[in-house]
């Protein structure tokens, strides 16, 4: 076993037992923590797997994701300290089933199919970005503005639909 | 045999798992959400181990992961601001109490 199969193995791991927890604990702003330890692991998954620009964005991403997603659960959550230990869960052994035949389904394919040999040789760190640069406004420019189009158009749709609707009828 | 890209892809399909029994079995919706974005979050692990151990050469790859995250970010904005406006109007999150939204 080399250093990537430990380290991969670590991270992975790592990222699934916060995986876990998030939906373990009864504190949300646990949860959040915990969703937010399990995306930097993944994060740190792309560093060893030499994704070094996409590791560091996945983690730079989603601590600002996760820490907007923890104030919106101490917003809306009925209990978000956990203190109560409220039941917040419904159709539990249906969720194990579905998560469970994900799982394995997910599992039959990766051990079933001969994936060939391992790529030896990665572009450096300066080569990847140089090309995904290029890439992005080449190729894929089409694909990429439409990426940010959406996000502005979701913006603008999040946005609307949360300010507080004009009361009409007391203006007149 | 790539004992690599079988580790990075055992992981994602675990992460699917959990994220999938998150997403169904809780009740409000900011957890449903934690849930669809760990089911992401495999789906960025797949991407990048395929583009890292069978095609490094082919940066479309990458293409495909940043799609994914900006996937994620519109996801949490438009599950957010569904959720704000669920709250204001009927003072709760919780998908138990919006049988209503059901066709």
């Amino acid at each position: 076993m080399n250093a990537e199969m430990i380290f991969l193995t670590f991270f992975g791991g790592a990222a699934v037992w916060f995986g876990i927890v998030v939906f373990r604990t009864h504190s949300m702003v646990r949860s959040a923590l915990a969703l937010l330890f399990s995306q930097t692991a993944i994060g740190a998954m792309f560093l060893v797997m030499q994704a070094e620009f996409l590791g560091v964005l996945q983690i730079m991403m989603m601590a600002t994701e996760m820490s907007v997603m923890a104030i919106f659960m101490v917003m809306f959550m009925m209990d978000p300290g956990g203190l109560g230990a409220m039941d917040m869960t419904h159709q539990k052994r249906l969720s194990l089933w579905a998560g469970g035949v994900g799982l394995v389904a997910a599992l039959g394919l990766t051990l079933g199919v001969d994936w060939g040999p391992a790529a030896l040789s990665v572009p450096s760190a300066s080569a990847q970005i140089e090309m995904l640069g290029i890439e992005l406004l080449g190729r894929s420019m089409f694909i990429f503005e439409s990426a940010g189009l959406t996000i502005l158009t979701a913006m603008v749709a999040a946005t609307m639909v949360a300010i507080a609707p004009q009361d009409k009828g007391g203006a007149k | 045999m790539n004992p690599e890209l079988l580790i990075a892809l055992t992981i994602g399909a675990a992460l699917f798992g959990v994220g999938l029994y998150g997403a169904l079995s809780q009740t409000n919706l900011v957890m449903i959400i934690m849930g669809v974005e760990l089911m992401l979050a495999a789906a960025l692990v797949n991407l990048v181990a395929f583009w890292r151990y069978l095609h490094p050469n082919e940066i479309s790859g990458q293409m495909f992961v940043l799609i994914v995250m900006a996937v994620m970010a519109v996801e949490m904005a438009v599950g957010f601001g569904i959720a704000i406006a669920r709250f204001r109007s009927r003072g709760s999150v919780e998908m138990e109490e919006a049988r209503e939204l059901k066709g």
